[in-house]
């Protein structure tokens, strides 16, 4: 008895897991207007619905442009911030660290109604890019903590031999810093994409006319239950996991090798 | 409170790797043993069966004479002191030493009483009340060694309990540990891969190599005649000399010497350093030339080419009194009783 | 160099991301405070100190009723997922062999990847009222009528739950491996029953882990909006709810600015409550 129970308990979280994912792939294979019981099929249709959907595809690679262009603004901010705090003596360091990192410990939806309250009072228009800039208010602590976290004395010293062998500082941080960080750069922009693609309050509350997959698929969702959602978060969920599936196969070879 | 220990057929597979093969071994009660050996040779996976932490795939541990083969950690008259000591860190000093009359019921009143009657055995009375960060390695040390004893075990084991101790700390916790050991009177099994460790403290060592067991028996005795080639080079540095053993005796680049040999064929000859000297022992090595020395405080550790056989080298411990330059020619004998002679190995 | 000219470079690398999070989340942060105080003349907005939004929310019910929801929520659903994943992560770590456990981790947090508003989506898919659970249960004979299970706080909470389930099992299993496994033999060679050996030494061990799991939980669960809109439907309204609600179509600004310093005042509160054993230099 105490010898299989951890092992129902392991199938039953599993379950309860993996069942509304599940659900969500099975029905959009479904034959019907409704993606519940019973299941007929399987069929195509609402996959080729969903690639043929214009509005679709325009969100997708408006998701795309924004997390794109506010993770590498994130990174970038983060990075200087991160080389400036680590090597270089300066007062009030720790207060400064307490500030860039503070985001992080407010909701998502507190930081897109500030930003919405000031944006508006200014009669700034909303676009993709106010949502952008939201995005980067999230994500700039993160990628600050994590190239903060990987400064440590063995790039210090390369840094310092670098200078002493007549680099600048311009070069000392292109060709020492910067590729010594690689893979803490390469973990922060990898998160901030994940994080900024599917962000969804900020957006719906920062954009307006050209909006991103996420706020796209909740319009959607107004019209009730349709084997289409399905599809079309099954497509995502497909997506990602390749992606993250290869990113996992990439590390683990890099580490072993 | 002690007990026998026998071990019998004990053989062990890690999958498809074998890390025990026949161990049969006796333990006296209140013995001192260790477990000497390289890493991966099996002696860590014997003291864990032993303790109760591996199932042997065969064979039968027998504790005071009852047999322990299948009985849980819990239940077992052994306690372990480990390697990383594995002190509770969200409990005091006492907290950690009581913890075991605690399971077993103790009441609070009198397992303290106890915890600090182990305390101050190891010398830790007055600190009673700290957490195992506030000390210092070897005091971490003695609190595991307290905690292991509090539950008055018949067998201790120790894995590697010196380990993480630099070396002037371990010397001094050697002499420490067996005090206590004659003091308490409970079998100690020490598992070690310092052989000097192992002969400071042992009234008997195991030595073991690929999961077996290749000789045991008092220090001085494995020192000077090891039963295996493995166990004389595990002992201590040695210049191994290739030899043939013959109807007359054992040929030798110096000769041939009368020696008890093993059976005939090529074999190694094996002298220790200590054992070659300038003063005219029974067997002469002829005239050797200095290729270097250096000065070691109870010794010179001297490398020689001898005239007889050019391509040797010899290492010798001469006494500290001059030191000789390279170059200089020193006439060399060693004493016949701390030769050993081992077939020669494929 | 001398020290001045140190910290003026200093202050190039590190301004850009300094005037970032001033211009777009410390001014942001001061207009929503100063916006809580303001107050609303029809459509026309009045700057000002008024505590008038602060007092509506002790006075008007559907305000502090969604508090009062809120809290009552989050306190469920960081509770039982902390109860649910603490023995997920255990078998994981401690029954699953060592060679399989990077493969059953990946498997209970992949789901994690499928997009935010789809998961909530797909809860809703499993729990309608001709929804997959209903239709099993009804085929297995266990119900004759489908059970209302969309659409109320039960669904609520078992979305959030799904989600932090996941999240937890990750942080409490990381917690368990990186204790040595000594421990555990110390505890079992004293003679520790398993029970004892969790209650007197893993249990205080994981702690600092558990808290900074449950508060993040905390904090991610009371301010979320898209969970509850889903699945909860609109029986009851939880703050982030009524503060969309503000925004929507009455534009009352000044009271969802006010809500939103409430939920910032509760997560301080929750933040004061757990600092003792909060790690959060480790997550």
């Amino acid at each position: 008895m105490m010898r299989v129970l951890p092992w129902v308990y392991l199938a039953a979280a599993f379950v309860f897991i993996y069942l509304p994912v599940a659900t969500l792939v099975l029905f959009s294979f479904q034959d019907g207007q409704l993606p519940v019981p019973p299941f007929n099929g399987p069929s195509l249709r609402w996959y080729a619905d969903v690639l043929g959907d214009s509005r679709l595809t325009a969100a997708l690679i408006n998701s795309v442009l924004v997390a794109f262009g506010a993770s590498l603004t994130a990174v970038t901010l983060g990075f200087l911030a991160a080389y400036g705090l680590a090597r270089h003596v300066m007062p009030g360091s720790a207060l400064i660290r307490a500030l860039l990192i503070a985001p992080l410990t407010v909701s998502y939806l507190i930081v897109g109604l500030g930003l919405l309250i000031v944006l508006t009072q200014m009669g700034f228009g909303l676009s993709l890019m106010t949502a952008g800039i939201g995005h980067v208010v999230i994500n700039l602590p993160l990628a600050f903590a994590i190239i903060y976290a990987a400064m440590g004395a063995q790039q210090q010293n390369a840094e310092r031999a670098a200078r002493d062998l007549g680099a600048n500082e311009r070069q000392v941080i292109w060709l020492v810093t910067v590729p010594m960080l690689a893979p803490a750069i390469g973990a922060a922009f990898f998160l901030s994409m994940t994080f900024s693609w599917d962000e969804f309050i900020i957006s719906f509350l920062l954009t307006r006319f050209d909006v991103t997959l996420p706020v796209e698929i909740w319009s959607m969702l107004r019209s009730g239950l349709s084997p289409r959602l399905n599809a079309i978060g099954s497509l995502v969920f497909l997506v990602s996991i390749a992606v993250v599936l290869t990113l996992e196969l990439l590390f683990f070879r890099k580490r072993r090798s | 409170m002690t007990a026998p220990v026998t071990l019998s057929g004990l053989n062990h597979w890690f999958g498809t790797y074998q890390a025990l093969v026949d161990i049969n071994l006796n333990i006296e009660a209140g013995e001192y043993v260790t477990l000497l050996g390289p890493s991966g040779c099996g002696k860590t996976t014997l003291l864990s069966v032993l303790g109760g932490f591996i199932a042997p795939s065969q064979g039968k541990v027998m504790i005071g004479g009852r047999d322990m083969t299948s009985v849980a950690p819990a239940k077992r008259p052994t306690t372990t002191m480990f390697q990383d000591y594995a002190l509770f860190p969200h409990m005091s000093l006492r907290e950690n030493v009581g913890f075991g009359l605690r399971m077993a019921g103790v009441g609070r009143a009198e397992r303290n009483r106890m915890a600090d009657a182990q305390l101050a055995l190891v010398g830790l009375a007055d600190d009673a009340e700290k957490r195992p960060h506030e000390l210092s390695g070897g005091q971490r040390q003695r609190v595991a060694l307290a905690r292991a004893l509090a539950v008055g075990p018949d067998v201790l084991l120790l894995d590697e309990p010196l380990g993480a101790l630099d070396l002037k700390l371990r010397r001094a916790m050697q002499d420490e540990l067996k005090a206590i050991q004659r003091q308490v009177g409970t079998t100690f099994v020490h598992v070690t891969h310092d052989q000097e460790e192992a002969m400071a403290i042992a009234d008997r060592i195991v030595v073991m190599h690929a999961g077996r067991i290749e000789d045991q028996g008092p220090p001085a005795r494995i020192y000077r005649q090891p039963a295996s080639l493995f166990a004389a080079d595990f002992m201590g540095e040695m210049t191994h000399i290739d030899v043939q053993v013959t109807q007359q005796g054992v040929e030798t680049p110096f000769g041939c010497l009368h020696l008890p040999a093993p059976q005939h064929g090529a074999a190694t000859l094996c002298l220790r350093p200590e054992a070659i000297g300038t003063t005219g022992a029974q067997i002469d090595l002829g005239p050797a030339r200095v290729r270097d020395a250096a000065f070691f405080g109870t010794h010179i550790r001297a490398h020689l080419i001898p005239e007889a056989a050019p391509d040797l080298v010899l290492i010798a411990h001469l006494p500290p009194g001059d030191m000789p330059t390279a170059g200089d020619v020193l006439p060399l004998s060693a004493s016949a009783d701390t030769i050993t002679i081992f077939p020669k190995e494929p | 160099m001398s020290t001045k000219g140190q910290h003026a470079q200093g202050w190039g690398f590190v301004a850009p991301a300094l005037l970032w999070t001033f211009a777009f989340f410390i001014v942001p942060f001061i207009v929503m405070g100063a916006m809580s105080l303001a107050t609303l003349d029809g459509r026309t907005l009045i700057w000002g100190l008024s505590f008038q939004n602060y007092a509506e929310l002790a006075e008007k019910r559907f305000l502090w009723r969604a508090i009062l929801v809120s809290l009552e929520i989050t306190l469920t659903v960081t509770v039982v997922s902390v109860v649910l994943a603490y023995p997920l992560a255990w078998i994981i770590a401690f029954n699953v062999p060592k060679r399989w456990q990077r493969l059953a981790l990946l498997l209970a947090i992949l789901p994690f990847w499928t997009s935010y508003v789809v998961r909530s989506y797909a809860w809703l898919l499993v729990l309608a009222r001709d929804g997959v659970v209903n239709q099993t249960l009804i085929n297995l004979g266990l119900i004759a009528e489908p059970l209302t299970l969309a659409n109320t706080r039960f669904a609520t909470v078992t979305g959030f739950v799904h989600f932090f389930v996941m999240l937890l099992t990750l942080t409490i299993y990381a917690n368990l491996v990186q204790l040595s496994p000594n421990y555990r033999r110390a505890a079992q060679d004293l003679g520790a029953s398993a029970f004892q050996t969790f209650r007197h030494v893993i249990l205080p061990l994981t702690l600092p882990g558990i808290v900074t799991g449950a508060f993040l939980t905390f904090v991610l669960c009371i301010g979320d909006y898209v969970t509850p809109q889903i699945l909860g439907g609109n029986t009851e309204l939880t703050v982030p709810q009524v503060i969309m609600v503000q925004l929507g179509r009455r534009a009352d600004f000044p009271l969802a600015a006010a809500l939103a310093i409430v939920l910032m005042g509760i997560v301080t509160v929750a933040y004061l409550a757990s600092a003792r054993w909060l790690r959060l230099d480790r997550l």
